[in-house]
């Protein structure tokens, strides 16, 4: 077991010490970094990191990465993480790559460097990954920085990118469902994306509406959470043997809702800086709310969430000149552990 | 150069002022100095003049000149990458960069990349410590640097011509070409300066084992300049000062995966100047035509780049009186109109007119007293009313006391008013109280200055994110700088051995009163020192930094920092007497191999090497 010394550091600064509900027993067997949760920290002006929370949230280390690696870099924007195996990808959007790691000793295994631009989320199928890649933005490619996305497809035995597949359109967020990967966008796409990985090709998309982005499927549904500017949001539920649609509308107050996750037959979602849930059966959402914490965060409120293990995980983006925090309630909303994590935390994952 | 000429220049190099002189110009002075009254008329606040045999020791980069010889601190990122300046624990754009007395520091966003001047386009240049907004305009708040042509009237024909070539490709090649007689003076001067850039990082590699370089890191800097002095009698003169010069930079990696992406700068600067006296009256009479430009390339390999350009035309009008014989006033009336445009807003225009008065009283010829006023009109914002006060007197031939007190200011930039989306038309002008005391002791050949100040700032533009993912400036933040600057200096010869010994230090504190946290990227200790010795016609020089850690994020977490480092470099060359004077010279960069950096990830050079030869005829 590794106690760094931010460990104690962040054990010192914690301002609430509720004893949580796992046992505390338990014994990490594997490495330093499982049974546990990453929390992936974007960065700012400098490289992204990881830090790690261990199931029973008494042992933390802020910077796993660089505590095992070294100076070696992660990588700016560090976006998302996605597992196969013994092994973590870690996508790094600033600076075109995914460093592979062992997900129970952080240790570097392999680096993908080549055939990524912009890459966003990534998904796994029979040994292969497939990761968005936002390619160029209109900003800096008026004529094509909308149309040029494509799908990296990456050898997992190699770890290298094998082919592309070009989406037309623009593209970030990624599911796997029934073997076909969904794909939103929010800033210009207002359609889902629909792949055929083993054909490599195109299907046709599902009409969802502009200002969708996170989404999960369960039950052979999708649901998409959907957030246009000014109006009630969404969430869109996609049938997919048909493809069909039904929809649940928030109540006019919870506008720009974020953080779709379905946990336990229940749909959790944000708003601003509070999170509310429902039955995945109901069609209409709750307006009360579990829990509010406080950010004075502009930006990053919310930056990152997630339900797992009978916990509510709230990442504030601060500054993104600072580290930030990372937030631990039940799910009765009571705060149990706060952690000061890196810069600009932007999502959690389950390393068990 | 002569042994004697090269110890007199040294010397020069030490003292805070060039002697008092009338600054009139009907006498027959051969050298003519742009900026006529930076010195004359600031003598309450420290100025540190680095004239050509310092320029000529120091890399072609003006951040290098000011790194190692003064106490800017510089945000460097890597070797020949934009570099900007923190003087007295300010902002990068509280510092202004002043050519031949016109401000140039960028009006889009509000600073000056130190690494698009090359130091040896010009004659003289001078660090002007604290408030100097009366004077310079926006930005002077820490302090000014002056970049100053000085044209010569004494029937020559001199050329200067030097050639360096060092580690990493890099190639220099500076010329400069003086023709004069006693009515006509031309000065025309080209340079480019290049290099790969290359190197490897001192002790880093891959995970793999692979030493890692700085890749993308190619820089080129070509400027061209011609300056032309004509008296037209005994009481007129007119002046034409013009520069042009681009820097097109690829930006290093710092994954060797990121996205390559370039920088081009183009800037261009052009001053007409007349001046008259004529009894008590002195008018003096500027336009000036000021162009910059960027452009960024996201990905190198395509011709798609995103752009910003301002325009600015500049016509000053002085007036000054001689009101008794020791007190001068000046009635400064002046325009300045910019255009800025570019990929991220629309044509925007900013009138700003503004009325200054000055007042120099020279009491006796130890006490100096200086006074100021400037009040700027314009549509965009509301301008302060500024003002400085200040006196210098000597106690005795070793002691004499400065002090001054000053407001001044930043105003908002093209980007912070007009910036697609969040620019906020609603900013104010950053600005400042600051007050200083020095305290210059001489003995002998050994000059000591010692600058105590304190700089209080308010209405800091900081862009923070207001609703959604838009970013947008407020006047947000507060901040009080103080501390101390100690400039030294002694030089000396013995028979054929000379001996030049240099020194400065500062202490700074730059303090966020909402958060009471250093800002970041602001040391609170950099240090520099320098010796030379000479004999005969060989001398070696050798050149030292330190600079102490910085914070690099606002929270001051003792975790993340650039560690303190110190830098020594070590030059020889020998002058072989052909024509007039030639040298050839040797540096060694970073003798001891220090691995260092300013900013994070941007690793600068191990040791390396230049040659260089200078011919003059």
């Amino acid at each position: 077991m590794k106690f760094s010394k931010s460990f104690f550091v962040a054990l010192l600064s914690v301002s609430v010490l509720v004893s949580c509900t796992n046992d505390d027993d338990k014994v990490v067997d594997s490495g330093d970094y499982n049974e546990g949760v990453l929390v992936l920290n974007e960065g700012g002006s400098g490289q992204g990191s990881v830090s790690y929370i261990s199931n029973d949230l008494n042992n933390f280390t802020q910077d796993a990465y660089t505590s095992v690696n070294g100076s070696d870099l992660l990588g700016k924007y560090v976006q998302s993480i996605f597992f196969d195996g013994d092994n973590a990808y870690i996508i790094a959007g600033g600076s075109n790559k995914i460093t592979v790691v062992n997900r129970n000793t952080f240790k570097i295994v392999a680096k993908i460097e080549t055939g990524l631009v912009n890459p966003r989320y990534g998904v796994v199928k029979d040994g292969k990954a497939y990761v968005t890649n936002a390619n160029t933005y209109s900003y800096a490619n008026l004529a094509t920085g909308n149309t040029d996305d494509y799908v990296a497809v990456i050898n997992l035995t190699t770890n290298l990118v094998e082919s592309k597949i070009e989406l037309n359109a623009t593209a970030n967020r990624i599911v796997l469902e029934n073997g076909k990967l969904y794909i939103t966008e929010p800033y210009v796409n207002d359609k889902v994306l629909v792949v055929n990985p083993t054909t490599k090709t195109l299907e046709a998309p599902i009409n969802v509406g502009s200002d969708a982005d996170t989404m999960e499927a369960k039950d052979g549904v999708l649901y998409v959470l959907r957030s246009p500017y000014g109006v009630s949001s969404e969430i869109v539920k996609v049938k997919l043997s048909d493809n069909s649609l039904s929809k649940i509308t928030f109540p006019a107050e919870l506008q720009d809702a974020k953080n779709l996750d379905i946990e336990q037959n229940k749909i959790y979602y944000t708003v601003g800086t509070s999170v509310y849930g429902m039955n995945i059966s109901e069609t209409t959402a709750s307006k009360t709310a579990i829990l509010t914490y406080n950010s004075n965060s502009d930006y990053g409120k919310m930056y990152g969430f997630a339900v797992k293990n009978n916990h509510f995980f709230i990442a504030d983006g601060g500054d993104f000149t600072a580290n930030s925090k990372a937030y631990i309630y039940s799910l009765a909303g009571v705060l149990e552990k706060e952690f000061t994590v890196g810069v600009g935390p932007n999502g959690f994952y389950f390393n068990n | 150069m002569t042994l004697k000429k090269l110890i007199l220049s040294v010397f020069v190099l030490l003292c805070q002022c060039i002697s008092a002189q009338n600054d009139s110009i009907n006498n027959l002075k051969e050298v003519i100095v742009s900026d006529r009254t930076l010195h004359f008329d600031n003598k309450s606040q420290t100025i540190q003049v680095l004239n050509d045999s310092v320029i000529d020791k120091n890399q072609s980069y003006l951040t290098n000149l000011l790194n190692f010889n003064s106490v800017l601190y510089f945000k460097e990122y890597g070797r020949g990458g934009t570099s900007t300046v923190s003087f007295r624990g300010t902002t990068a754009s509280q510092t202004a960069v002043v050519w031949n007395g016109i401000n140039v520091n960028s009006l889009l966003n509000g600073s000056a990349d130190f690494n698009t001047f090359t130091s040896s386009d010009f004659n003289s240049i001078s660090v002007k410590a604290g408030g100097g907004s009366v004077s310079y305009g926006s930005g002077a708040i820490g302090g000014s640097v002056h970049l100053n042509t000085n044209l010569v009237f004494d029937n020559k024909f001199e050329n200067n011509l030097r050639l360096d070539y060092g580690s990493f490709n890099t190639i220099g090649v500076n010329y400069k070409m003086n023709l004069s007689n006693k009515k006509w003076s031309t000065q025309v001067g080209l340079s480019r300066n290049s290099s790969d850039n290359d190197y490897d990082y001192v002790d880093l590699y891959t995970w793999q084992g692979v030493q890692r370089k700085n890749e993308n890191g190619q820089y080129a800097t070509t400027s061209l300049s011609g300056n032309v002095g004509y008296k037209i009698s005994a009481h007129e003169m007119l002046t034409f000062y013009s520069q042009f010069s681009n820097t097109d930079r690829n930006l290093s990696l710092v994954s060797e995966s990121d996205s390559k992406t370039k920088y081009i700068n183009t800037f261009s600067r052009n001053l007409l100047e007349y001046a008259e006296t004529e009894g008590r009256f002195s008018s003096n009479y500027k336009v000036a035509y000021l162009t910059e430009e960027y452009q960024y390339f996201a990905d190198i390999d395509s011709d798609y780049f995103t752009f910003g350009k301002s325009e600015s035309f500049i016509a000053k009008m002085d007036f000054g009186y001689q009101l008794i014989e020791s007190i001068k006033l000046d009635g400064i009336v002046d325009y300045n109109g910019t255009k800025g445009f570019g990929t991220s807003f629309g044509d925007n225009t900013r009138h700003i007119g503004a009325v200054a008065l000055k007042a120099v009283q020279k009491a006796n010829p130890k006490w100096q007293n200086e006074l100021g006023f400037r009040k700027e009109a314009t549509s965009d914002y509301d301008s302060p009313f500024l003002f400085s006060l200040g006196s210098s007197y000597a106690f005795t031939s070793f002691y004499n006391l400065k002090v001054n007190f000053s407001r001044n200011f930043r105003i908002p930039t093209f980007n912070d008013l007009y910036w697609e989306e969040g620019g906020n038309p609603d900013l104010q002008p950053e600005s400042s109280y600051q007050t200083e005391v020095g305290n210059v002791f001489t003995y002998k050949k050994f000059t000591l200055t010692e600058t105590l100040y304190f700089n209080k700032i308010d209405n800091l533009i900081r862009w923070v994110p207001v609703n959604g993912d838009v970013w947008s400036p407020e006047n947000t933040d507060r901040v009080n700088t103080y501390g101390s600057e100690t400039i030294l200096g002694w030089a000396n010869s013995y028979g054929k051995n000379s001996f030049a010994v240099n020194g400065t230090y500062a202490y700074t504190i730059s303090k966020n009163l909402d958060t009471d946290k250093q800002l970041f990227f602001v040391p609170y200790h950099k240090a520099t020192a320098s010796v030379a010795y000479s004999y005969s016609k060989f001398s070696v020089d050798y050149q030292y930094l330190y600079n102490g850690f910085v914070y690099t994020r606002s929270d001051n977490d003792p975790n993340e920092i650039i560690d303190a480092y110190q830098v020594s470099n070590l030059g020889f060359n020998y002058d072989f007497k052909f024509l007039e004077s030639s040298k050839i010279g040797f540096q060694v960069l970073n003798v001891f191999n220090e691995k260092y950096e300013s900013v994070e990830d941007r690793p600068m050079p191990g040791r390396n090497f230049n040659l260089y030869l200078t011919l003059k005829f």
